[in-house]
């Protein structure tokens, strides 16, 4: 007995987006039984093999066969993936292996008991987020679940068998599923297969054990699964009457809330609204109110909380409200969603409450119109049952434990105002005392709020008759007048105490607010401040420890692939790789994850994203003080407004970075059309010239003078040369930037090395004049000739260019172990901050005509030829009189020159 | 036109070197500007006949030189360019450049430039009504276009564009010029309109189209007539 379904649920117009949404995810397909043993995985593995004959890419993620020869069988012939093996505490726990299957990127898997839950320090606590992980990552998976692991049938299951069920499955998972395959045999068939001992589950003795395999109990979870099974089918089918636009009465348009409180009830009442929601066929909300004044008491939040979660996983809408009037809230509330019916515990009122009616139920069933009020009562939990304690302890227990000193404070104001009394009427004669006792009730209600106020105005009531009213030390009023006196008092004290109390809280509150506020201004006007990216992260990292109280807080930014620990507070060296791939997680999936999250849950770490617009730019890691305690929702709210402020600052500082780097290709784009406008100036005159005076020599060769047709050939012949030397330099420039250049390592006799450059020099620049003063003790230098005259050349071709109309000097002498060759000018000079840059490629000096002068090549590769021999080259101006510059050349001087080697 | 003066504005003393003695030799007389102010304050002074325009100048952008001279001279101007410059070229002669010659150039091509834009200046002032080249005659009195005696059949708007480029022979028109000339300012863009009834002129006129000589392309740039030998 199967039913598959085909049609999407949602009968929305969102239904198409929906639809659209689920396309992107893989196929579930659930194996529902009453119990195990009915034969699941056996019926699973039956259909993964029919479709591997049909071709498809299917193999098992988890299967779990305890040996059975049967099953063991069908799984021959399919691709198993091996095992996760964990350590865990000395045992070795095989768990499925999720990032090997995401690897492999099968078309099905098949992945077993799916309220499994998984070895501590996995990735995901339970294995049904895992099978949620691989339906996102376009895998179909096939699973299956028994009935009592739903979620919001584990409460009707435990009082049904009596066994309590602590791995569960929200029903959300189970909703979503695309398909669903009830496996079904009678219960009289499974008990006589666990007689045949047909049945082997590591469950089976625990269970059996528990009386869980009995008639009564197998008959009732058939029926839930049964029961379950119907519903989803019937869902289908108006699904389909819907789809084929069938008009029909099915429009149920019920709309359920469900209230939410702090006493242990709301889980049972949540569940209850969950059946309710899933047999009416209606959307459900789970609303909780936090009245302002509240004292944060950790156990009723988390309680809270708890319900709240439940509520959220059972595919419920979930609401915060903010109010002091509980049931007005939620009626408002019901009002605006267009409830049809509201499901509230039977509260169990506190003593004065029920005393005065003011219970929610009561209050609802009262105020409530148009909206059915369906009200679930319980049991009380055994734990919650009033036991014999002492009294502070009760105090603590009834009023917290603040509330508690307000309480002692009361008694001890009302005790001081009844000694102050007493000393008073000793002295002088008071016509009313009651005075003293508003003022300790005022006090009260302005340090300790409204309830110990409202303690000391019972205990003043009392005091005052038995200490000041006649007669007195006794319980008893003697005179109408002063009764009713007293009654007056009882009033006015309760009314200041409540007005003061009132007035307390409501500062403190605003108190907070402001606090809250005018911090995260300063936050903003901080990350608003800073430009570098370092900065806003130190500044969010600080203030959100300081905000949440955190041990530690973490900024992480993805960099090259990966996610780097950019900022910590109080500063951190590393995280340990499982919180690197909890925070890598919350990253990529734009996801909370570790601590207290359905990710990682047992890191130390709760990370979190930065989202923008753009995307998620980092994640913001926090590790808080006590891992026991929730966060609040106060705390909740202030962390995100942190990060949606860092994100913001963060994608800011991100985009500047971006416009820089593009500024700077703009002006590398600026530089190299610069640069090919030179260079092609560079080669285009000479050859201008040469082309010009070729043609007009042959033109007019007869008709011109001697002395013209002489000028022609020369600068044909100079033009020549100026071409050849700015081909060498780029080939010369090439090399040194290929690394190809391997220069000799040979003596070379500096003096004759300098002036064979002087000579070319003179040769190629006729009006400029050169002068040599070479130290007579000259060393041999190591190095390459050629390439030594090379360098010497490019700096007196320099130096004539930018040296004005002075002369150029070459000097060499000895310097330590070192030859010093400098070529020096006298021309303007070089600014300071040009020193260096001077060396650097295409770097040009203007003259001051503002004429170019070349492609800025010449020192550079001078630098480049020095370098490669080991030497040194730098810059020097001023040099003589305040003007000109001088470039020198330090080379490695040769200590003992082989002889032999000098002669030849 | 003998003694006609010339003035080269040209920063590279080495151009200079040998434009002089080709330039005395063919009978001009030149004068020389090293920036575009020292250029434009000699075109004003001396009114020389033609000018000589690199657009590299050290002090100035040459469009800048070339805008401002035409506020006071009609005289021709010839501008010295790289080839790879085009763009620069299409705006200097639209800015009213009368031609222009890449560098590296033969003497002899410039000499030639130089020689047709001079008649032009000087035949600007009596309009053309007869065009003869290579066999092919266009008499504008009486529309009639000719090749080898046989009457050739011309549309209104190809005999339109044959004159155009006819009566500025020898010179290169751009496309926004011919365009301008012939189909009005509204279609100065639609170049290749153009392209197109040059084709078709080109196969009425030419004696090998596939292998123009009356009407050459200038790529890039526009079109050139040839000049009557």
């Amino acid at each position: 007995m199967s039913t598959e379904r085909n049609t999407e649920r949602r009968p929305d117009p969102d239904a198409l987006l929906a639809l659209a949404d689920k396309e992107k995810r893989g196929r579930l397909l659930v194996f529902i039984g009453a119990a195990p043993g009915v034969g699941k995985t056996f019926a699973m593995l039956q259909r993964a093999r029919a479709v591997k004959q049909e071709g498809v890419d299917v193999v098992i993620g988890y299967v779990e066969t305890h040996g059975r020869a049967e099953t063991e069988a069908l799984t021959r012939d399919l691709e198993i993936l091996p095992r996760r093996v964990v350590n865990y505490q000395g045992a070795h726990i095989e768990e499925f292996d999720l990032d090997a299957a995401l690897r492999r990127q099968p078309k099905l898997i098949i992945v077993d008991e799916l309220a499994h839950t998984n070895a501590p320090e996995s990735r995901h606590p339970k294995r049904w987020q895992d099978v949620q992980e691989l339906l996102g990552a376009r895998i179909d998976v096939w699973t299956a679940l028994n009935i009592q692991h739903l979620e919001s049938l584990a409460d009707v299951v435990s009082r049904v068998t009596g066994v309590v069920v602590r791995e569960t499955v929200p029903d959300i998972v189970l909703r979503d599923a695309d398909d669903i395959v009830l496996v079904d045999i009678t219960a009289e068939d499974l008990i006589q297969r666990l007689k045949d001992g047909k049945v082997y589950l590591p469950e089976t003795a625990r269970l059996a054990q528990q009386k869980f395999f009995t008639l009564r109990n197998l008959t009732a979870l058939r029926e839930l699964a049964l029961r379950r099974t119907a519903a989803r089918v019937d869902d289908q089918m108006v699904e389909h009457l819907r789809q084929g636009a069938i008009e029909g009465p099915w429009e149920t348009a019920e709309r359920l809330l469900v209230c939410v409180g702090p006493d242990a009830q709301s889980m049972d009442v949540v569940r209850a609204a969950s059946r309710l929601a899933t047999g009416l066929n209606a959307g459900w909300v789970a609303v909780t109110v936090d009245a302002p004044e509240h004292e944060e008491a950790g156990a009723r939040t988390k309680r809270i909380d708890d319900a709240m979660n439940l509520a959220e996983s059972l595919g419920a809408e979930t609401a915060r409200l903010m109010g002091r009037d509980l049931p007005a809230e939620i009626l408002a509330y019901a009002q605006r969603e267009n409830i049809t019916q509201i499901v509230v515990g039977r509260s169990r009122a506190g003593y004065f409450r029920r005393l005065v009616g003011r219970s929610l139920s009561d209050a609802l069933l009262r105020r409530a119109e148009l909206v059915g009020v369906y009200v679930v009562t319980g049991e009380q939990p055994q734990n919650e049952r009033p036991r014999t304690i002492g009294l502070g302890e009760r105090l603590g227990a009834i009023f917290g434990p603040r509330l508690s000193v307000g309480l002692l404070a009361a008694i001890a104001s009302v005790a001081a105002a009844v000694a102050i009394g007493e000393l008073l009427t000793l002295v002088i004669s008071l016509p009313n005392v009651s005075m003293i006792f508003l003022t300790a009730v005022l006090f009260c209600a302005a340090w300790f709020g409204l309830r110990s106020a409202t303690a000391a105005a019972i205990l003043s009531f009392f005091a005052y008759d038995f200490f000041f009213i006649p007669p007195l030390y006794m319980f008893t009023i003697a005179e109408p007048q002063e009764f009713f006196a007293l009654g007056i008092f009882l009033i006015v004290a309760f009314l200041v105490g409540w007005l003061a109390g009132r007035a307390r809280d409501q500062e403190r509150l605003a108190r907070e607010n402001a606090q809250t506020t005018r911090s995260l201004f300063e936050l903003s006007r901080k990350l608003s401040g800073a430009v570098a990216l370092d900065d806003i992260l130190l500044a969010a990292t600080v203030y959100a420890q300081k905000t949440l109280a955190a041990r530690c807080v973490v900024m992480l930014l993805p960099e090259e692939s990966d996610l780097v620990l950019a900022s910590g507070w109080p500063p951190l060296d590393a995280l340990s790789p499982g919180e690197t791939s909890a925070a890598r997680w919350a990253f990529e999936k734009g996801e909370e994850a570790g601590w207290k999250t359905g990710t990682l849950p047992n890191i130390r770490f709760q990370f979190r994203p930065l989202r923008t617009t753009r995307g998620t730019v980092g994640v913001c890691g926090f590790e808080p003080a006590d891992p026991a305690a929730t966060i609040s929702p106060t705390m909740d709210h202030a962390l995100n407004l942190i990060l949606d402020q860092t994100a913001i600052a963060v994608d800011r500082a991100l985009l500047v970075k971006d416009s820089l780097r593009a500024a700077a290709l703009e002006d590398n784009e600026k530089l190299r059309t610069t640069l090919l406008a030179s260079l092609s100036h560079d080669l285009r005159t000479p050859l201008a010239s040469i082309t010009g005076a070729v043609t007009t020599l042959q033109r007019f060769g007869d008709s011109l003078t001697e002395e013209k047709r002489r000028d022609l050939l020369k600068s044909i012949e100079e033009e020549a040369g100026r071409l050849a030397r700015f081909v060498a330099n780029l080939l010369d420039m090439s090399r040194i930037e290929a690394g190809a250049l391997r220069p000799k390592n040979e003596y070379v006799e500096i003096a004759e090395v300098a002036r064979s450059a002087v000579e070319r020099a003179r040769k190629a620049f006729p009006g400029q004049t050169f002068i040599t003063s070479l130290a007579r003790d000259l060393p041999f230098a190591r190095g390459d000739a050629g390439l030594i005259e090379q360098v010497l050349f490019n700096l007196l071709d320099n130096a004539q260019k930018y040296g004005g109309e002075g002369q150029v000097a070459v000097h060499a002498r000895r310097a330590g172990a070192e030859v010093l060759i400098s070529v020096t000018d006298e021309g303007p000079g070089i600014r300071p901050a040009d020193l260096t840059r001077i060396f650097e490629k295409f770097y040009q000096g203007g003259r001051p005509d503002g004429r170019k002068t070349g492609v800025g090549l010449g020192l550079s590769i001078a630098k480049g030829l020095v370098e490669a021999m080991g030497g040194r080259i730098w810059a020097e101006s001023p040099a003589v009189r305040r003007r000109g510059a001088r470039l020198v050349v330090a080379l490695r001087a040769a200590e003992a020159p082989a002889p032999a080697k000098v002669a030849s | 036109m003998s003694g006609a003066r010339i003035l080269v504005v040209d920063d590279e003393p080495q151009i200079l070197r040998f434009l002089r003695p080709a330039l005395e030799a063919s009978g001009y007389e030149m004068q020389h500007a090293g920036t575009g102010r020292e250029a434009l304050r000699m075109a004003a002074n001396s009114a020389p006949d033609l000018i000589i325009l690199d657009l590299g100048l050290p002090d100035m952008d040459g469009k800048d030189v070339l805008t401002q001279a035409r506020q006071f001279t009609s005289a021709p101007i010839i501008i010295l360019s790289a080839r790879d410059r085009e763009v620069e070229k299409i705006a200097a002669l639209d800015l009213g450049a009368d031609d222009y010659v890449e560098k590296p150039f033969a003497i002899g091509e410039l000499l030639a430039r130089l020689r047709a834009a001079l008649r032009h200046a000087r035949g600007a002032a009596t309009q053309k009504t007869r065009v003869e080249v290579d066999g092919l005659v266009i008499d504008m009195d009486r529309r009639l276009v000719t090749r080898e005696g046989v009457l050739i059949k011309l549309t209104p708007r190809e005999y339109d564009l044959m004159c155009a480029l006819a009566l500025n022979a020898g010179r290169v028109m751009t496309h926004r010029q011919i365009l301008t000339a012939v189909w009005g300012p509204a279609h100065k863009d639609d170049t290749q309109y153009l392209r197109v009834f040059v084709g078709q002129l080109r196969a009425k006129i030419e004696r090998d189209p596939s292998a123009p000589t009356i009407i050459r392309t200038e790529s890039g740039i526009g079109y050139r007539f040839q000049e009557s030998a």
